[in-house]
């Protein structure tokens, strides 16, 4: 039983170890994930802080400057309505479009914009294309 | 035809409950001749699911759009060849697909066992024909690939032009054998617990079967990864995105449970524990599918969002119970004939390796749904990144690599002073040198990459130095020259020998993701035609756009002169393409590989009025070394699965012992 007992501490060193990063994983990493709703109705608590909001580009608000990169452009609900300004600096993912699903990840500011540091584009139905009702 | 189809999946359904409920009957009344039914019901229903897939294959060749699924995942001018992947492009066919492998899979064991394991067979049958059902049952009630339309497309809408990708024809069959090859060493664990034949002749007979599956997950995962290199175009192969994460935890497992059997073989240990690992491969690739087809976790390849995740959920739970009840009855009889004498043992070595792997399946696993418990428990979505799983596999990572160094070459039940000497002198040295030299070359600020470079220089010379001391035995043993010792060796005892070989891939791959997570060059650079950017050495020249353009796809192509020290060494086209049929935009990167490097060039975007264009160039260090690691570890496999006359002998004898308790049922 005494090396059996040996062996556990040394399995439980792992197990500890295993736990602390993903403790400190978790605590130093972690963003929140919100949907643009639940962005909007806290916005002044999370500025800041990392965040990942989902939303929907709104229509005719997208400001593309294909020489500075910069983008502009407002993320609503999916009704369309509400929403926040957003900045982002960089090449445009395949799949960003007016009306499409996005998700950015950024920090939001007092001033009432969100800085985008990456922009991804997520489409539920990315691999299900629609079938064309004829 | 199509009626044909879905007659066939309904006929496979009913033919699986029989196979199930007559194993069951046969094996407790102890009549053979209802097993062997229960058997011929097995091949009936492979039967029936080649049919049916035969059926599907031909709607997709000859483009039946009354058919929804080949209106949704083909069209008329999709290559041919794709609208065959298509055949597992979908959610229905992708279903279908992994019901034909598993059946197909469970007829091979049928065969292979006519006359063996005759007491295990019967749960075998009933554990992979009722995994059988569960998929069968979804084809059939709730996402029927036979489904036809109220009115006939005329045109499909396409198989989504990142699935269009020779990649991506081989990538989703091989992870599927490999996760359905899974399902025969659980099988078989199952049947082991039901009839209480705990011995090894279970893990003797699937050795292979779990070699097979680990195989082909190992391929699967390395093409996914190639896939997103190649085809994603954000310059990485691997993104911690859930689906990828789907596809190596059980690889994860598959891979301790490979090692810790040697263990029950060797010094009959940890048959708990290899019951666990076995359950929890197989429960994992059952999750794999679910994460990709439940749309539960979101992700950047995300599926779709069907109604699927709540039958996944059930059969886990079942199969989770079930294994778990079996488990708790049969602990008297798993309980360990041996106790680990030393940590300094291979023994100990293996259990350190399996809870490294283990752990790093589980801080996975963490990351992966750590969305859902935070919002489950406190009510808010909190999301951790690629950073989470850096920085927490990686430390883990390291440690299973040096593992990889000591497990096989350290003795069993006790190491003393002079065989650790003996083994680990030179591989320590070797490692500490290649430390020093690349601290000496200037290389820091990375450390993790160095000590994964001085972990990669020990192991591999752990594994030289047993090669050299194998030949050089048999060369003053039997007198051999230097090259026929070699091949001797390895041939005596090729499931040693093709381990260290697959080892020696894992560590290229190991060095190839070090060197280039740590040292990876990127810059973006918005240019005018004439245009040169300098990028870590390279000198690249945008000469001007071309256009491409026909029925399927228009394409985009800018022409990127390279140079390097005032030499022009190549011309490279990154790509923007426009997908007609879906009105998709994609990114087809232009690469230039070498040993070295990876230049990885990628047309950001171009202004078709300004003439501005976007590249964004990447150069990616030894990336190359992790396919090449691939292909290593697709050797040595082959190497350790070929049978050698020792090993059959030891199953043969195993098998003897066994089939004696059962010679009077077989009357």
């Amino acid at each position: 039983m005494y090396r059996n007992r040996r062996f556990i501490a040394g399995a439980l060193i792992i197990v500890v170890a295993v736990g602390y990063l993903i403790y400190t994983g978790v605590r130093e990493t972690s963003v929140y994930y919100l949907t643009i709703d639940e962005f909007l109705s806290r916005r002044e608590a999370v500025a800041g802080e990392g965040v990942r909001v989902a939303g929907r580009v709104a229509a005719d608000s997208m400001q593309w400057n294909a020489s500075t990169l910069d983008l502009k452009f407002r993320l609503a609900n999916f009704a369309g309505s509400g929403g926040v300004d957003v900045t982002y600096n960089g090449v445009l993912p395949d799949m960003f479009a007016e009306g499409r699903d996005v998700i950015v990840e950024g920090t939001y500011a007092h001033d009432g914009v969100f800085r985008a540091r990456t922009l991804m584009t997520s489409c539920p139905s990315k691999y299900e294309a629609e079938v064309p009702k004829t | 035809m199509i009626e044909l189809g879905a007659l066939a999946l309904r006929l496979a359904l009913v033919a699986a409950v029989y196979a199930v409920l007559a194993a069951v009957a046969g094996a407790r009344l102890r009549r053979t001749d209802v097993v062997a039914s229960s058997r011929a019901a097995a091949y009936a229903v492979n039967g029936l699911v080649v049919v049916a897939t035969a059926v599907l294959l031909r709607a997709l060749l000859q483009h039946d759009f009354s058919l929804e699924y080949v209106a949704a995942y083909s069209s008329s001018t999709l290559p041919t060849q794709y609208v065959a992947a298509a055949l597992w492009g979908g959610q229905q066919g992708s279903l279908l697909f992994w019901t034909l492998l598993l059946t197909t899979m469970s007829t091979l064991v049928h065969l292979q066992n006519r006359d063996r394991n005759q007491a295990l067979m019967p749960y075998v049958t009933t554990t992979l024909m009722t995994t059988a059902i569960f998929f069968l049952a979804l084809t059939v009630f709730v996402t029927d690939p036979f489904e036809r339309l109220p009115v006939p497309a005329r045109e499909g809408a396409d198989l989504n032009p990142l699935l269009q990708n020779y990649w991506m024809m081989i990538h989703p069959p091989s992870l599927y054998l490999g996760y359905v090859g899974c399902s025969v060493p659980f099988a078989f664990g199952m049947a082991a617990l039901v009839t209480g034949r705990l011995g090894d002749v279970w893990i003797r007979t699937t050795r292979r079967w779990t070699l097979f599956a680990w195989f082909f997950l190992t391929i699967g995962n390395l093409l996914g990864a190639r896939w997103a290199y190649e085809v994603l175009g954000w310059g990485g192969y691997w993104a911690w995105d859930p689906v990828e994460n789907a596809a190596f935890m059980p690889w994860l497992a598959c891979t301790a449970f490979l090692h810790s059997v040697m263990i029950q073989e060797k010094r009959n240990m940890l048959k708990m524990w290899n019951m666990v690992l076995v359950l929890l491969t197989f429960t994992l690739t059952i999750f794999g599918t679910f994460l990709t087809r439940s749309g539960v976790v979101s992700s950047v390849h995300s599926f779709t969002q069907s109604g699927l995740g709540p039958f996944f959920i059930g059969f886990l739970a079942v199969v989770i119970a079930v294994s778990v009840a079996l488990l708790y009855l049969r602990r008297p009889l798993l309980r360990s004939e041996n106790e680990i004498d030393s940590f300094l043992s291979r023994e100990g070595a293996f259990l350190f390796n399996n809870l490294l792997l283990v752990g790093i399946a589980f801080a996975t696993f963490w990351g992966t749904v750590f969305p859902v418990i935070s919002e489950a428990v406190r009510g808010i979505k909190i999301t951790v990144g690629p950073p989470f799983f850096n920085k927490v596999n990686t430390p883990l990572g390291l440690a299973l690599l040096f593992m990889i160094g000591v497990g096989p070459v350290i003795a069993w039940r006790r190491s003393t002073a002079r065989n650790l000497r003996r083994n680990f002198t030179i591989p320590v040295v070797a490692g500490v040198l290649t430390g020093v030299a690349l601290l000496g070359t200037g290389l820091v600020g990375n450390y993790y990459a160095i000590v994964c470079f001085s972990l990669a220089a020990f192991v591999i010379a752990t594994i030289v130095l047993e090669f050299y001391r194998g030949t050089r035995a048999r060369q003053a043993l039997m007198g051999e020259p230097p090259a026929t010792a070699l091949v001797h060796l390895v041939n005596k005892n090729r499931r040693r020998y093709g381990g260290y070989i697959i080892h020696v891939g894992v560590v290229l791959a190991f060095v190839g993701i070090a060197a280039s997570a740590a040292f990876r060059v990127e810059e973006q650079r918005t240019m005018r035609a004439g245009d040169t950017v300098e990028v870590g050495g390279f000198a690249l020249t945008y000469k001007g756009m071309r256009q491409a353009d026909n029925p399927h796809v228009a394409s985009m192509l800018a022409e990127i002169e390279v140079a390097r020290g005032g030499r022009v060494i190549a011309t490279m086209f990154p790509e923007k393409r426009f997908y007609k049929r879906q009105q998709q935009p994609t990114t087809e990167v232009a690469m230039r590989t070498t040993w070295r490097e990876d230049l990885y060039l990628v047309l950001g975007s171009y202004d078709q009025e300004s003439g501005l264009m976007t590249l964004q160039a990447f150069i990616n260090p030894l990336v190359i070394w992790i396919w090449i690691g691939g292909i290593v570890m697709v050797l040595g496999t082959v190497v350790s699965v070929l049978p050698t006359a020792a090993e059959q002998r030891a199953l043969a004898a195993a098998l003897a012992v066994e089939e004696r308790g059962l010679a009077v049922w077989s009357e």
